[in-house]
C-alpha cells in the first residue's frame, strides 16, 4: 500500500472517488448492525492494509476475532483492558530487534495498531498509552470512542458527554460530570500526530489515516463511533447522526502535528446541538416529558466556548 | 417439570416472554427457573431463552436439552442450523411456529416426529414485533394448560413495568396483554396439550463418549487461528429482518456511498461499476438505504421475500 | 418476608441494599454488570441511601473499597474474572489492613482464550489471599451469603474481607424463587457497622498499612491473618446459628446431603451441585448408595468437618470446575491434604475436572462419574485424573482448526474410553 503522495506530489485522497470500492476487513463479524465503530474500522483498514498487526484491548471490537473467525487479513492479538499500548510495544520491539539481528526481512515488517474503545482508551490503559508515548514508541492507536462502556451495556465511561443516560446514570440528568479532551492529554506529550475522525466523514479520515500512515512515532486517532445499541437510535441513523455530531459543532475535526493544531473542518453554519440530541435515546429525558432548557443550553454553551476559541485561536 | 424454550431474534422479546412464562408459573404456585441464553446479544441475531416449572424445587440447571415445548417467534429461524430450534425435540416435545403458513406445510418441510402447530404471525409488521414476547408467552401458557388468564395478565403487569420507563407503562401493559390474551385464546383448542417430560434414570443411561485428550503440539493447540478473513463463513445475513434492494435502473454509479458508507463492507463494487450487495453477510441495518443520494435502494421485509423464495422451491419440489 | 423471582445478580444487589452498604467502589464487567447497576439505579431513585462511585479499573476499585473500609464505613463490590485479577494486587494488599468489607465475585472463565462463561479458576485464584471466600450455588445463598459475610468479616475476632462468590449464568443472569427478608430484621441480623481503633479520625491520628523490615515483624502479621481466618470458621458456626434462628434457614459451612449411609461421595463447589443433588436423587431411586459435599466455606477450609463427614465412606469423587496447570483440580488437592493420615479417610478419592468455561456436566457424566469411582474402589487402585471432554466436542474442536488452518500434524486419533456403563443391577 502506497499512503504518500504519488510521484507527481498529489495526496492519494483528494476526492470521493480516490476511496476504495471494495474492502479488506471480512465480513460476518458479530458488531452490532449499523455500529458506527465498525464503519470508522473498515474505512481505516482499507487505507492501512493487511500488513499490520492490531493489538486490541478489552471492549465490543474484541469479538472480532472468535476462534476460528477473524475478518483481519493481516495479524491481530487481544491483550486486556489496560495495556495493548504495551502489548504494541513488545510486538514493535521484537520485530526491529529482528531486522536489527538480521533475523526477518524489512519486507516482513509490519504496521503496529492499537485498538481499544473509549473505556480503555481515556481510563485503564491510559497510562500504558502516557508510557508508550514518552518512549516514543512507533506506533499507530484507533480509539472508536461510542462514549461508554459498549460492550458491557453502555456505562458511563471517562468519554461519556454531559447529560448523557448511561446504564449507571438513569437519573432525569445524566451523566453529571463531562466529556474528557483526550485529544489535548494525548496532544500533551508531543507525539507525532493526534486526529479526531467520524465514519461519515469518510474522505477527511482517509487522508488522516494516510497522512498518519506517512509519520513515525506515536500517532494516534480517536473516531467518534455513533452506537446504536448504546446511543439508542435506528441502525439507519447511523451515518445520518456521525453527520450531525460534525454539523453541530459536537464532534470537532482536527488535528495535532508539527506541534500544531488545525481543524479540518470548521462549520460555517453551526446547527444547533439539540438537532444532534434529539436523535437520540440516550438524550431523551432531555426533551420529554418536559424539555430542560438548563441542560440543553449548558450543553451547547460549552460548544459555543470552544468553537469560539477555535475562531478568535 | 416443565422444560420450555423460546427461541427468536435479539430483539424481539424473548427475555421478556421467557420472564412472562416464569412469573404466571410462579404466581400459579410453581417452581420456577427461567434465563435468557446471553452472549453477546446482537439486534437480529438467534437468540433463545428458556423457563423451566415444577411443583417441587428445580434443581436442573443450564440450558434445556429435551423440551417439552418449543415457541419460535420468527419462522424464518427453523430452518438455520446455528438457531438450534428443534434441537433436542422429539415426538414427546410440540413445536409452536409464529408463522403465516400452515403446520402442514411446516410438517412436511421438517420432517420431524413433534407435533407441530402455528400462530398468526406478527413478527412482520414493527407494531407487532415490539409485543412478540408476551404474545410467545400467552401462547406458551394456554399450551401448558396450566396457567390462567388472570395470572398471566399479571405476570404481564409485573415484567412489562420491571422494564418500564414510567411514562409509557400503563398503555405498555395494555397493548402487551391484548397480544398476550389473543394469542392465549388462539390456543384454546390444544389447551394443556403440552406434558411435563421425565428425567433419566442412573439403572439405564447412555454413558458419556468420553476421550481421553491427546496432547497436541503447540502450533495446533494455541488459540491462533493462520488464516485471514474467515469470519466470511459467519452468514450474518440471518440477522436482517429488512433487505436492501437496488433498483439498478436508478443507481447513477455515484462515488459508491453505499459500498463506503456500509458499516460490515457487505457491498462492493463490481468492475462494470456496478454494486452488489452480500447477502450472505448485509445485516439490514439500511444505512445503504438512509444514505444513497437518487433513492435507489429499497427496503423490503426480510420475512415476506424469504417466504416467496421458500415457496418457490416448495412448488419445484413437488412439480 | 416476602418470595419473588430474582437473578443471582439481582439477588446480590438485595444483599448489599439489605446490608445497609455505605459505599460501593463500582466497575463494569460481564456478568457481573447488574448488581452495580441495580445498585446504581437505587440510589438514584433513592430507594438506597448510599454512595456508588465507577472507578476506572478494579484495581482503582479494590483499592477505594479497602480505604473506604479503612476509614469506617460498610463497603460492597463486585468483580468478575478479568476483573478481579486485575485488582489482584489490591486483593492481597487490602485483605492485610484488616478493615473488613465484602466483595461479590460472579465466576467466569479466565484468558486465554477469553471467554464470558462461568468456571472456578477465577475466585480460586485469590484463595491465598486473605479473603474469606463463600460459595453459593442458589440464588437465595447469594442473599443470605452477603448478610452473613457481613457478620463474618466485622467480627472482632476475624476483621477480614469476605467473597461472596456466584456462577456467572446458571446464576447471575437466571430467576428463581428467593424470600427476601424483611429490612428491619435483615438490619438487625447486620447490626451496624464498628471498625473500633482501625479507621480515620482527626482527633485519633493512625497510620495505617504500614511496611516492615525483616521476617520477625513480616510474619507476625501475616501469621495473624492467617489465624483470624481459622478462627473464622468458629465464628461461621455462630452467625450460622444465629442466622437459622432469625430467617429459618440454615447455611452449613459444608451442605451435606444424603451422605449419611452413602458409600460414594460427590464433592464440589457452586451452583452446579443442585444438579449433582438431583443426580444423587437418581442414583438413589436405582439402588445406589451415593451422597454430595458442598463447601460454601472455602476459605477458612473447614478440614476437619470434610474429615469427619467423609470418616469410613468408601470413595470420593472430586469435580472440579477448574484447573491449575500441571497440578490438575484445586478442590481435589486441598481435600487430599485435609484426608491424609487421617485413620478413617476413604481409601479413594477420584479427580475430575469437569464445567471449565460454563461446559455442561449432564446428569449421564455424574453416573459416570460415580461408576468410575465405584470400580477404583472394587479394583482399590485410585485412577488417574479425568479431564471430562467427550468424542463429540473433540470432533467439533477439530472442525474449528480447520477453519483456523492450523498446521496440519498427525493428530492421534483419540481413543474412546468406557466412561461408566449403565448399572445392571
Ligand atoms: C480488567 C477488566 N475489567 C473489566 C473488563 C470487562 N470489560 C470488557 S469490555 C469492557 C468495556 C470496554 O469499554 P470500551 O473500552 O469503551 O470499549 P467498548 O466496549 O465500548 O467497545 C469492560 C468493562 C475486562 N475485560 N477487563
Ligand atoms: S455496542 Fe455499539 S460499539 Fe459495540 S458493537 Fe454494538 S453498536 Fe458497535
Ligand atoms: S443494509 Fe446496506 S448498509 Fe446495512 S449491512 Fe446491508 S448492505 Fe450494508
Ligand atoms: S449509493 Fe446508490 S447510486 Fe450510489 S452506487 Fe450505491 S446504489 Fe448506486
Amino acid at each position: 500500500m502506497n499512503h504518500n503522495p504519488d510521484s507527481a506530489g498529489n495526496p492519494r485522497f483528494q476526492r470521493m472517488k480516490d476511496l476504495p470500492s471494495t474492502h479488506l476487513l471480512g465480513t460476518g463479524t458479530p458488531m452490532c448492525s449499523g455500529c458506527g465503530g465498525l464503519a470508522a474500522l473498515h474505512e481505516i483498514y482499507d487505507i492501512i492494509g493487511d500488513k499490520s498487526v492490531f493489538i486490541n484491548a478489552a471492549g465490543c471490537m474484541t469479538l472480532l476475532s472468535v476462534y476460528p473467525f477473524t475478518p483481519f487479513r493481516g495479524s491481530w492479538l487481544y491483550t486486556s483492558m489496560a495495556s495493548a499500548p504495551a502489548g504494541a510495544q513488545g510486538v514493535r520491539d521484537a520485530l526491529d530487534i529482528l531486522m536489527q539481528k538480521r533475523r526477518m526481512a524489512a519486507s516482513e515488517d509490519m504496521e503496529v495498531v492499537v485498538l481499544t474503545g473509549d473505556g480503555s482508551a481515556y481510563g485503564m490503559g491510559l497510562s500504558a498509552t502516557s508510557g508508550a508515548m514518552e518512549r516514543n514508541l512507533d506506533f499507530l492507536y484507533i480509539c472508536y470512542d461510542n462514549e461508554g462502556y459498549g460492550n458491557t451495556g453502555q456505562q458511563t465511561s471517562g468519554a461519556t458527554p454531559h447529560g448523557a443516560r448511561t446504564a449507571t446514570n438513569r437519573g432525569l440528568s445524566g451523566f453529571p460530570g463531562f466529556k474528557k479532551d483526550l485529544f489535548s492529554i494525548w496532544a500533551a506529550h508531543k507525539p507525532a500526530y493526534v486526529a479526531t475522525v467520524i465514519a461519515s466523514e469518510p474522505l477527511d479520515l482517509a487522508r488522516k489515516i494516510d497522512r498518519a500512515l506517512s509519520l513515525k512515532g506515536p500517532r494516534l486517532i480517536i473516531a467518534l463511533a455513533p452506537c446504536p445499541t448504546g446511543w439508542e437510535f435506528e441502525p439507519q441513523q447511523s451515518v445520518d447522526i456521525g453527520r450531525m455530531a460534525v454539523k453541530t459543532g459536537a464532534w470537532p475535526l482536527k488535528e495535532y502535528i508539527d506541534g500544531e493544531f488545525v481543524h479540518t473542518r470548521i462549520p460555517r453554519h453551526r446547527l444547533p446541538v439539540e438537532q444532534y440530541l434529539q436523535l437520540q435515546g440516550r438524550f431523551k429525558h432531555l426533551f420529554e416529558p418536559r424539555r430542560n432548557d438548563v441542560l440543553i443550553n449548558e450543553i451547547q454553551d460549552r460548544i459555543d466556548r470552544y468553537w469560539r476559541n477555535v475562531s478568535s485561536g | 417439570m416443565y422444560r420450555i424454550r423460546f427461541h427468536g431474534r435479539g430483539g424481539q422479546g424473548m427475555k421478556t416472554a421467557s420472564r412472562i412464562l416464569g412469573t404466571a408459573f410462579f404466581l400459579e404456585g410453581f417452581e420456577v427457573q427461567d434465563a435468557p441464553r446471553y452472549g453477546a446479544e446482537r439486534r437480529g441475531a438467534p437468540i433463545f431463552a428458556y423457563v423451566r416449572a415444577d411443583r417441587h424445587p428445580i434443581r436442573e440447571r443450564g440450558v434445556i436439552q429435551r423440551p417439552d415445548l418449543v415457541i419460535v417467534a420468527d419462522d424464518s429461524l427453523v430452518p438455520v442450523p446455528g438457531a438450534g430450534v428443534i434441537s433436542g425435540l422429539d415426538d414427546h416435545g410440540i413445536l409452536l411456529i409464529n408463522s403465516e403458513e400452515s403446520a402442514d406445510t411446516w410438517r412436511h418441510r421438517l420432517s420431524i416426529g413433534s407435533p407441530i402447530l402455528t400462530v398468526p404471525d406478527h413478527s412482520g409488521d414493527p407494531a407487532g414485533q415490539r409485543f412478540l414476547g408476551a404474545s410467545c408467552a400467552g401462547a406458551a401458557a394456554r399450551l401448558v394448560g396450566v396457567i390462567s388468564r388472570e395470572h398471566l395478565i399479571q405476570a404481564i403487569g409485573d415484567e412489562i413495568s420491571a422494564l418500564g420507563t414510567a411514562a409509557a407503562t400503563a398503555s405498555l401493559v395494555q397493548a402487551n396483554s391484548d397480544r398476550a390474551l389473543d394469542a392465549y385464546e388462539a390456543m384454546a383448542a390444544h389447551a394443556g396439550c403440552v406434558s411435563e417430560g421425565s428425567g433419566i434414570s442412573a439403572a439405564d443411561y447412555r454413558s458419556p463418549d468420553w476421550v481421553d485428550l491427546p496432547s497436541d503440539p503447540a502450533t495446533v493447540a494455541a488459540p491462533a487461528i493462520h488464516a485471514g478473513a474467515t469470519s466470511v463463513e459467519v452468514r450474518t445475513g440471518l440477522w436482517r429482518t429488512l433487505r436492501p434492494v437496488i433498483d439498478y435502473s436508478r443507481c447513477n454509479h455515484c462515488w459508491w456511498v453505499c459500498s463506503t458508507f456500509c458499516p460490515d463492507g457487505a457491498i462492493d463494487v463490481a468492475a462494470d461499476g456496478e454494486p452488489r450487495i452480500d447477502y450472505d453477510h448485509c445485516k439490514g441495518c439500511m444505512v445503504c438505504v438512509a444514505q444513497c443520494p437518487p433513492h435507489a435502494i429499497e427496503a423490503i421485509s426480510e420475512q415476506q421475500a424469504q417466504r416467496q423464495e421458500t415457496q418457490a422451491a416448495d412448488r419445484e419440489n413437488s412439480v | 418476608m416476602s418470595r419473588s423471582l430474582l437473578t443471582g445478580n439481582g439477588a446480590a444487589a438485595w444483599g448489599a441494599r439489605l446490608a445497609l452498604a455505605d459505599y460501593i467502589p463500582a466497575f463494569p464487567i460481564t456478568p457481573q454488570t447488574e448488581i452495580i447497576e441495580t445498585l446504581a439505579n437505587w440510589i438514584d431513585t433513592e430507594a438506597m441511601a448510599a454512595r456508588l462511585v465507577t472507578l476506572e479499573s478494579e484495581h482503582s476499585m479494590i483499592t477505594a473499597a479497602g480505604a473506604a473500609a479503612a476509614t469506617g464505613v460498610r463497603v460492597f463490590s463486585a468483580t468478575s474474572s478479568q476483573g478481579l485479577l486485575h485488582g489482584m494486587e489490591m486483593i492481597y494488599t487490602v485483605a492485610g489492613w484488616r478493615a473488613p468489607f465484602v466483595l461479590v465475585n460472579v465466576s467466569r472463565g479466565l484468558a486465554s482464550p477469553i471467554t464470558l462463561e462461568p468456571d472456578h479458576n477465577d475466585v480460586l485464584a485469590a484463595r491465598d489471599s486473605g479473603f474469606l471466600q463463600i460459595h453459593c450455588a442458589t440464588c437465595q445463598e447469594v442473599l443470605d451469603s452477603i448478610l452473613m459475610a457481613y457478620r463474618l468479616a466485622e467480627n472482632d475476632r476475624v476483621r477480614l474481607p469476605v467473597m461472596v462468590n456466584l456462577d456467572g449464568f446458571y446464576l447471575s443472569f437466571t430467576r428463581e424463587p428467593v424470600t427476601l427478608p424483611d429490612a428491619k430484621t435483615a438490619a438487625d441480623f447486620v447490626g451496624s457497622y464498628d471498625p473500633e481503633n482501625i479507621r480515620f479520625r482527626a482527633s485519633a491520628p493512625v497510620s495505617q498499612a504500614v511496611a516492615v523490615l525483616g521476617g520477625g515483624p513480616y510474619s507476625y502479621f501475616r501469621y495473624e491473618s492467617h489465624l483470624a481466618a481459622e478462627s473464622a470458621l468458629e465464628v461461621y458456626h455462630q452467625v450460622a446459628d444465629e442466622f437459622e434462628n432469625l430467617f429459618g434457614r440454615r447455611h452449613e459451612a459444608i451442605d451435606s446431603y444424603r451422605t449419611d449411609d452413602a458409600e460414594l461421595v460427590l464433592v464440589m463447589l457452586g451452583s452446579f451441585a443442585t444438579k449433582a443433588q438431583q443426580a444423587v436423587d437418581q442414583m438413589r431411586d436405582a439402588g445406589q448408595a451415593v451422597g454430595l459435599l458442598r463447601p460454601r466455606l472455602m476459605r477458612p477450609f473447614p478440614r476437619q468437618q470434610f474429615r469427619q463427614l467423609l470418616a469410613g465412606k468408601k470413595g470420593v469423587a472430586v469435580i472440579d470446575q477448574n484447573l491449575s496447570m500441571g497440578f490438575g483440580g484445586i478442590l481435589h488437592g486441598e481435600l487430599a491434604s485435609a484426608l491424609y493420615g487421617q485413620p478413617e479417610a476413604p481409601p479413594i478419592l477420584a479427580s475430575f475436572v469437569a464445567g471449565l468455561g460454563g461446559r455442561d456436566i449432564t446428569g449421564e457424566e455424574f453416573f459416570a462419574m460415580v461408576e468410575e469411582t465405584r470400580a477404583a474402589v472394587a479394583s482399590d487402585q485410585i485412577p488417574p485424573p479425568r479431564l471430562l471432554y467427550t468424542q463429540a466436542e473433540l470432533r467439533e474442536v477439530r472442525k474449528l482448526q480447520a477453519v483456523a488452518q492450523v498446521e496440519r500434524v498427525e493428530l492421534k486419533q483419540p481413543q474412546t474410553v468406557q466412561g461408566g456403563q449403565a448399572n445392571e443391577s
